[in-house]
């Protein structure tokens, strides 16, 4: 393989490509739309999160305002976790308008995280989102087909191809300087998109944990292999097709199959074969298991009154009135643990589900690299399913420890004899409030993402790897005439 | 003459594709309808199951005081899913279409949403309404790009022309033939789905079906605008597919992130906050600054008075009726801001016939936003008329076996459904008419 040949093709393609008055204006348009977009997302991203950096403080406060108050009263007080978008949303969205906002975290009660945007938008949400990563896998492969179907077919057509072939150059030579030369012209478009990704990452990578730099080197390799392996894909299908039209047909049907039907036909399916329980089932099962375990709401329950016994023999008292500790602290304590421990599972298993909805798209990756670089971009800018669930698993901690701290507060400091957690009496100093530390809300740190998705790294290598072989050892399949 | 146009059409490679990919995604939507209604449909039966099994353990435990039992009790509002919305799920898959009241603070309660896989929404339902907005219009393009172009590149548009008959005529022929194949399988597909998902023949149905073919009728007056600019196939193609890239993929979304960005719902998180933190505060309270607002908001219950000492549950229940009425401002923004939304969505949409067609079939299978907020309404509603029902009674220390619990039984919303057909298909159908005018008037030399 002579390196100059391909380098001269791709060269002409460069300049051929750009003799067409209509290219000048697609790119301004395409880059005009890519400018507002990244604008608009940039401005929505600071203002979302100064929105819930706003209320965050505001619950705090009023949580750290409460005066002396009865445990209890403060357990179920609450605290909200409003979810905090990573700064790389800007660039690729994912799952984000979709995902609850809102989670309120009380004792023994599990909330939904709520105020999706998705729920408060009209049915004109379910096109999609507009974002700088949506202009990238979805719009500029089109482009991409637009500039590359004719590559080759218009050489045959001229009938300069044969006078290419004649003069030397081997038909893999050809392939592989027209795939460079579509590369290169398409660059004109990714850059400005990477250029965005990375001013991202260079304003905003002060936030902590968000690992960045890392994440942003990621994602440019993986558009880099993506166009890459498209532009090849293009300039192989030009050279198999027998003229421009059918190679601009045949394009376009790949780009309707692999960009819009597998990735939806998957997911449905995926839902299809493993329903998930509804809101009302979910809270049905896991009331059931309580009141199956012991629910210490109950006062005859039995698990909780052999509990009791237990307790009074061990301390050789009749009354648990006479107890160390706050009796009524400890039972909602060990309640606490028991239907937290009950929820935690039927959660699991509820993700497990939403897991094998989500197998067949994660495993499609391997065919389709379109779903490769749409599954690492989210989840390299920390807006995909396991960013989400790891919030969530994050919130019922919290949750979890804040209620156990205030039952712990009950033990030691509220006497036994107390009814009731109304008024004065029976109250902890205030202090206790600030002492219990705020919801502080952790990236999944960028390894664990990285694991997760070796699959879809490994496919876009393959795909790389399957498109230049097809190119160097299988030139005789194309025809020069 | 037409019968070998109708042999030629359908011996076309593409036609075959055509009806093969909508047919087998036509099936597979309609299975999602299907399963999306059943899952709905289940869970309203076992509501209705489960509520007087729920009052029935509840009222064993805690029958000796009937405060305590309405902090328990639950009481079930559905808001009951026409067959329509598996033509057209809309936004009711992730809006809960069952809500499960306490007589507590509802702020807190009804903005639960239902438990729905978030990578399912993000690539967004393939039900019929996706079908007949996303990938018919294709198939039109396919079917139609090069009727007139390619004849012309093979050469034997001149032979129309010169066999003496209106070549018009021809091409509208050929045309015809296309229209009438795509009507069939949307009315196909209708059947198919009428069956499936037991849809009543109403005018509801009557409706999506009309918006549907209007809109068929748009994507062949485009193409029909398109054609008759006599361009090359390849252009044709290009054109129409970029038309259609626009105004179903990249218009869509670029409405919806105007709209989102432009009244965005902090509101929201206020609200939330606010009505924790105003029923919270009245247990550290004067309990008479509490009851004064309570006795304002209900004077027909003053007679119960003013106790300071102690717990009460007339004054705990005045605390938690403050939770509500005192975010009724923040509540009031964030409502104001979703009907902004609303009315900005509708007024771009109603010149954009994919959005248009979307937001009217949402609206006729009562899954739009529009109607979920009616919902959320109508629960306020009801959940005022439960409070009304027990406040006296608990204020006057009833005892529960003094309620007929029989009478509790879940509710269900009846919907206003305030579609008109008229307005909202005006502009497609000028828009139709203009397109196909134009094409005409440009053309006529041609066609004598």
């Amino acid at each position: 393989m002579k390196k100059q040949v391909v380098v001269l093709i791709a060269k002409q393609f460069f300049k051929k490509t750009f003799n067409n008055k209509g290219l000048f204006v697609l790119l301004f348009i395409y880059l005009t739309i890519l400018g507002y977009v990244s604008i608009n997302s940039w401005n929505a991203f600071e203002k979302h999160n100064h929105v819930v950096e706003h209320h965050q403080e505001k619950s705090r406060q009023s949580w750290e305002d409460n005066p002396d108050k009865h445990p209890h009263r403060m357990a179920h007080f609450g605290s909200f976790a409003f979810r905090l978008q990573h700064p790389l949303s800007i660039f690729d969205s994912g799952i984000e308008s979709y995902t609850g906002n809102s989670i309120f975290l009380e004792a023994h009660k599990q909330h939904t995280a709520n105020f999706s945007e998705a729920s408060l938008s009209t049915g004109l949400v379910r096109f999609g989102d507009l974002n700088i990563a949506m202009l990238l896998q979805l719009i500029l492969p089109l482009i991409i087909f637009f500039l590359g179907y004719s590559s080759i077919t218009s050489e045959k057509e001229n009938g300069t191809l044969k006078i290419m072939h004649i003069q030397g150059s081997k038909i893999k030579e050809i392939l592989l300087g027209k795939s460079l030369g579509l590369f290169f012209v398409s660059t004109l478009f990714f850059i400005p998109g990477l250029i965005a990704l990375w001013s991202i990452s260079f304003l905003e990578h002060f936030t902590a944990n968000s690992s960045i730099v890392i994440r942003a080197t990621l994602i440019t390799i993986s558009y880099l292999l993506f166009y890459i392996i498209l532009c090849c894909i293009t300039v192989i299908l030009s050279g198999l097709s027998k003229n421009s039209n059918k190679a601009l047909l045949s394009l376009l049907g790949i780009w309707l199959l692999f960009f819009i039907i597998i990735p939806k036909t998957a997911q449905v399916i995926g839902n299809y074969t493993y329903p998930n329980l509804s809101k009302i089932e979910f809270k049905a099962a896991i009331e059931e298991e309580v009141s199956k375990k012991g629910d210490s709401h109950n006062p005859n329950d039995p698990y909780f009154n052999s509990l009791r016994d237990s307790i009074l023999k061990a301390n050789k008292i009749t009354d648990v009135k006479d107890l160390p500790f706050n009796y009524s602290g400890f039972l909602m304590s060990k309640g606490e643990k028991q239907s937290a421990i009950i929820y935690s599972n039927q959660h699991q298993k509820l993700i497990k589900t939403y897991r094998k909805q989500n197998r067949i798209t994660n495993r499609l990756v391997l065919i389709n690299p379109y779903l490769a670089i749409k599954n690492l971009s989210m989840s390299l800018s920390g807006t995909d399913f396991d960013t989400y669930v790891s919030f969530l698993s994050q919130t019922e901690n919290y949750r979890y420890q804040q209620s156990q701290y205030m039952n712990d507060l009950q033990m030691k400091y509220i006497s036994n004899k107390a009814k009731s957690s109304e008024g004065k009496v029976h109250v902890v100093g205030k202090e206790n409030w600030k002492a219990l530390p705020a919801f502080n809300y952790q990236y999944i740190p960028i390894n664990k993402t990285i694991i997760k998705q070796l699959l879809a790294i490994v496919s876009l290598f393959v795909w790389l790897l399957l498109t230049l072989v097809f190119m160097s050892k299988f030139s005789n399949r194309f025809k020069i005439i | 003459m037409y019968s070998i146009l109708i042999k030629h059409f359908f011996r076309t490679k593409t036609v075959t594709l055509a009806f093969v990919l909508l047919m087998v995604l036509g099936l597979l939507s309609i299975g999602t309808g299907k399963q999306f209604l059943t899952q709905k449909q289940t869970a309203i039966t076992k509501t209705i199951e489960q509520q007087q099994k729920h009052i029935e353990t509840q009222t064993n435990l805690h029958k000796d005081d009937l405060g305590l039992l309405l902090y328990y009790l639950k009481f079930s509002f559905i808001n009951n899913i026409t067959p329509l919305a598996g033509i057209s799920i809309g936004q009711s898959d992730l809006n809960l279409h069952i809500q499960n009241v306490t007589i507590l603070n509802l702020e807190g309660q009804k903005y639960d949403t239902d438990l729905i896989n978030p990578m399912r929404l993000h690539v967004g339902n393939l039900d019929v309404s996706f079908l007949i907005i996303f990938l018919f219009p294709l198939v039109i393009i396919s079917l139609t790009f090069n009727i007139l172009s390619e004849e012309e590149e093979k050469g034997t548009w001149k032979m129309v022309t010169i066999q003496g008959q209106s070549s018009f005529k021809f091409l509208v022929m050929k045309l015809s033939i296309r229209i009438l194949f795509i009507f069939g399988v949307l009315a196909l597909l209708f059947l198919l789905t009428k069956f499936a998902l037991g849809i009543p023949f109403n005018f509801d149905f009557i409706y999506m079906i009309s918006i549907s073919y209007l809109y068929m009728l748009f994507w062949f007056a485009l193409c029909f605008f398109v054609i008759l600019l006599r361009k090359s196939s390849n252009i044709n193609a290009i054109v129409l597919l970029t038309s259609w890239l626009i105004l179903v993929v990249f218009l869509p979304v670029l409405v919806n992130n105007y709209v989102t960005h432009k009244y965005p719902i902090g509101e929201a998180f206020s609200m939330t906050i606010k009505q924790r933190d105003e029923y919270h505060k009245k247990w550290d309270t004067d309990k008479k600054e509490t009851l004064d607002k309570f006795y304002k908001h209900y004077p027909q219950f003053t007679k119960y008075g003013i106790k300071e000492e102690g717990f009460s549950w007339l004054w705990y229940y005045a605390m938690q009726q403050m939770g509500d009425d005192e975010s009724k401002l923040e509540r009031e923004a964030m409502y104001e801001k979703i009907e902004k939304r609303e009315a900005l969505s509708k007024a771009i949409s109603q010149f954009l016939p994919p959005l248009q067609i979307q937001l009217s079939m949402n609206e006729i299978a009562n899954t739009s936003l529009k109607h979920h907020i009616d919902f959320l309404n109508a629960t306020t509603k009801f959940h005022e008329s439960i409070r009304l029902q027990f406040y006296p009674k608990i204020f006057d220390n009833e005892s529960a076996d003094n309620v007929n619990w029989k009478n509790y039984n879940p509710e269900f919303f009846i919907a206003q459904n305030e579609f008109r057909f008229f307005k909202n298909t005006s502009y497609i159908t000028l828009i139709i008419l203009f397109l196909i005018g134009f094409a005409i008037l440009k053309n006529k030399k041609h066609f004598t």
